[in-house]
């Protein structure tokens, strides 16, 4: 692991009315780590991810991305300054074209969407690139179908195409193969596992599936009600008796 | 949208051409029509050389700017405002205003219209960045308040603008009927066609050129980078924002944008008229004429506003004269003649636009090039 943390959260909480769906949460991830966050349904882990990636703001608490307090940037610029994000419920552009999609993030990160007079057909090298995204994933074949037209599994990939497309410092996957067969969820499962051979990459990952999260995590998170309750190396979190008692079954009353 | 257009390009590694070829007789269709179009308005003076088809071609050219610029909103980036007409308006009385004060000189038209212009600018970019951020309805309500606070201003401030009865005034002896662009032996205008080579002409080439300009500025805003963003806007406005486009930003550019060319529009049609007053630039009947071209021609379809601008312009003019030969060839029947009793045209106006929308939920252009939904 590198020795300073890439993205770290500093006392991160939300308050929906009197309900505290984040409560003091502290934790740092570094470069070249893959951090896997479980807890049981409704124990803040996306609300967390959208206070990262700013979709919600913190009552209180506050984010840096490396030394760069970012608690009050708009989701736009943290996605400019290298977080990106992938979404758990489907979340494209339904009526554009597979390839639109990606080229979109492409041309993100490139910071070209305010060029007005070019012919966006005519940046190629927006469009190598995203076909290489979508070659990536194994979607070059439906690239000119509209999104929406893609089987659910397909539209989790293009979810993934997307987040890679976007060249992110910060890789964020909320459940990523959630409603995918079993023969799709290894494509995705090695395109994180690449992700990673990056060292200089950050990778976040929320998780329900066991045999995923022992593949690839390097560090396990448990939240539970919206707090940190475990965090370290995962043979050791998935052995605390905490952890059993609240994630592997007994807690189901727990469930928001 | 983008998959016809990224088609070409990407035929090599596709294995869809299906989804393409299935809408060429559409495209076929929708492009001859537009053809036809600019072939007819590029010639309109010497094959319509009569006073009232000029007015109709001159207005077709300044509605197609109009139209396809409110189109840039609705159509392609899903922002509603009903303010298209107060920036038509800024355009058209800025003109106007400095060629009542100034004279009958072009840098009167340069100067008025350039200050209308600037002064749409200004204003969509303080609407823009006041009210952008906030839910569509209450940003329509917002460009509502605004353009019935311009109409007001219009009506009130007589000195100006001449209150409700307008501003009548000259415009530059190049584009009156008087002035001969290319004289013959006899010092008579040289006739081409049989049309004569009058101020006229070069009036109506003013128009129809500067609104091709513009139409074709459009045509490339739209295919460009900023024209993806402002579709993935209207798409999936947070997952644009969560892929790094600042979407306040290119929402309010396209605001202004839109204001700018409409501002345009305006001055074309001062210019054109040698009038300016609140019912032919300002009132909500334009407003509802332009969503109803928009809707005809097909949301986000530029092409569709030439369509929907033309068809609903030949009926406003021409649906009467039609409806009175008919009412006079069907008169021996019973009932027929008094349906087709000129003075219900808007009857037969609102029963035609009913079908289209039926048969055409995307708008004629939208539909029959397959695109989108329903809306």
């Amino acid at each position: 692991m590198s020795n300073s943390p890439s993205i770290r959260t500093e006392n991160l909480s939300i308050h929906f009315g009197g309900h505290a769906a984040v409560n003091n949460v502290t934790c740092a991830f570094h470069p070249g780590e893959l951090t896997v966050i479980v807890g049981p349904n409704g124990a803040g882990k996306t609300t967390w991810f959208n206070l990262v990636s700013g979709q919600l703001r913190p009552t209180q608490g506050r984010i840096f991305l490396g030394e760069r307090d970012i608690t009050t940037l708009s989701p736009s610029q943290r996605a400019r300054a290298g977080i990106g994000r992938a979404f758990q419920l489907t979340n494209l552009f339904p009526k554009l074209s597979v390839f639109e999609n990606v080229r979109l993030a492409v041309q993100g990160k490139a910071r070209q969407g305010h060029r007005m007079f070019a012919r966006t057909a005519a940046l190629s090298g927006l469009k190598d690139k995203a076909m290489h995204f979508l070659e990536q994933t194994n979607l070059a074949a439906v690239a000119e179908l509209p999104a929406t037209a893609l089987p659910h599994g397909d539209q989790r990939k293009l979810e993934v195409a997307m987040l890679l497309a976007m060249e992110p410092d910060i890789f964020m996957f909320d459940e990523p193969t959630a409603g995918m067969s079993v023969d799709e969820a290894p494509v995705i499962l090695d395109l994180i596992a690449r992700i990673k051979e990056d060292a200089s990459r950050t990778i976040l990952l929320v998780e329900h599936k066991m045999d995923v999260v022992r593949a690839l995590a390097d560090r396990i998170v448990v939240l539970h009600n919206g707090e940190l309750v475990a965090d370290g190396d995962p043979a050791e979190v998935m052995d605390m008796a905490l952890v059993r008692d609240i994630y592997l079954g007994t807690g189901a009353d727990e469930v928001a | 949208m983008s998959m016809a257009r990224n088609s070409s390009a990407l035929a090599s590694k596709s294995l869809r051409g299906s989804a393409i070829s299935a809408t060429w007789p559409g495209r076929l269709v929708v492009y001859g029509a537009v053809a036809l179009i600019g072939l007819a308005l590029a010639l309109a003076p010497f094959l319509f050389p009569d006073v009232r088809s000029q007015e109709v071609a001159a207005r077709i050219c300044v509605f197609i700017v109009l139209v396809a610029s409110y189109d840039l909103l609705i159509g392609y980036t899903g922002i509603v405002s009903f303010a298209h007409t107060m920036f038509f308006g800024l355009g058209a009385y800025g003109t106007a205003i400095a060629l009542k004060t100034m004279g009958p000189g072009f840098e009167a038209i340069l100067l008025g219209g350039g200050l209308g212009v600037v002064a749409a600018l200004v204003l969509a970019l303080l609407i823009g960045l006041l009210s952008l951020r906030v839910k569509a309805i209450f940003f329509a309500m917002v460009t509502l308040s605004a353009a019935s606070v311009m109409m007001v201003l219009a009506s009130q401030l007589s000195d100006f603008t001449g209150g409700e009865d307008g501003i009548t005034y000259s415009i530059p002896r190049l584009f009156s009927p008087a002035f001969e662009l290319l004289s013959d032996a006899e010092g008579k205008a040289v006739r081409l066609f049989g049309v004569p080579l009058n101020g006229k002409i070069a009036l109506y080439y003013f128009v129809f050129i500067s609104a091709l300009v513009l139409f074709l500025a459009m045509m490339r805003i739209v295919a460009s980078p900023l024209g993806s963003v402002l579709k993935a806007i209207r798409e999936n406005e947070l997952r644009a924002e969560a892929i790094g486009y600042r979407v306040v930003f290119y929402r309010t550019t396209i605001f202004c944008i839109a204001a700018g060319i409409a501002a345009c529009a305006g001055i074309l049609r001062a210019v054109w008229l040698k009038y300016t007053g609140p019912d032919v630039v300002l009132s909500f009947d334009i407003m509802i004429d332009i969503l109803l071209m928009v809707v005809i021609g097909g949301m986000g379809t530029m092409l569709g506003a030439v369509i929907g601008v033309v068809l609903m312009t030949l009926a406003q003019y021409y649906l009467k004269d039609l409806m009175a030969l008919g009412a006079e060839a069907t008169g021996s029947l019973p009932l027929v003649p008094d349906l087709l009793y000129p003075e219900r045209w808007l009857l037969w106006l609102g029963l035609g636009f009913i079908l289209l929308v039926y048969f055409f939920p995307s708008g004629i252009v939208g539909t029959l090039l397959g695109k989108g939904g329903q809306k």
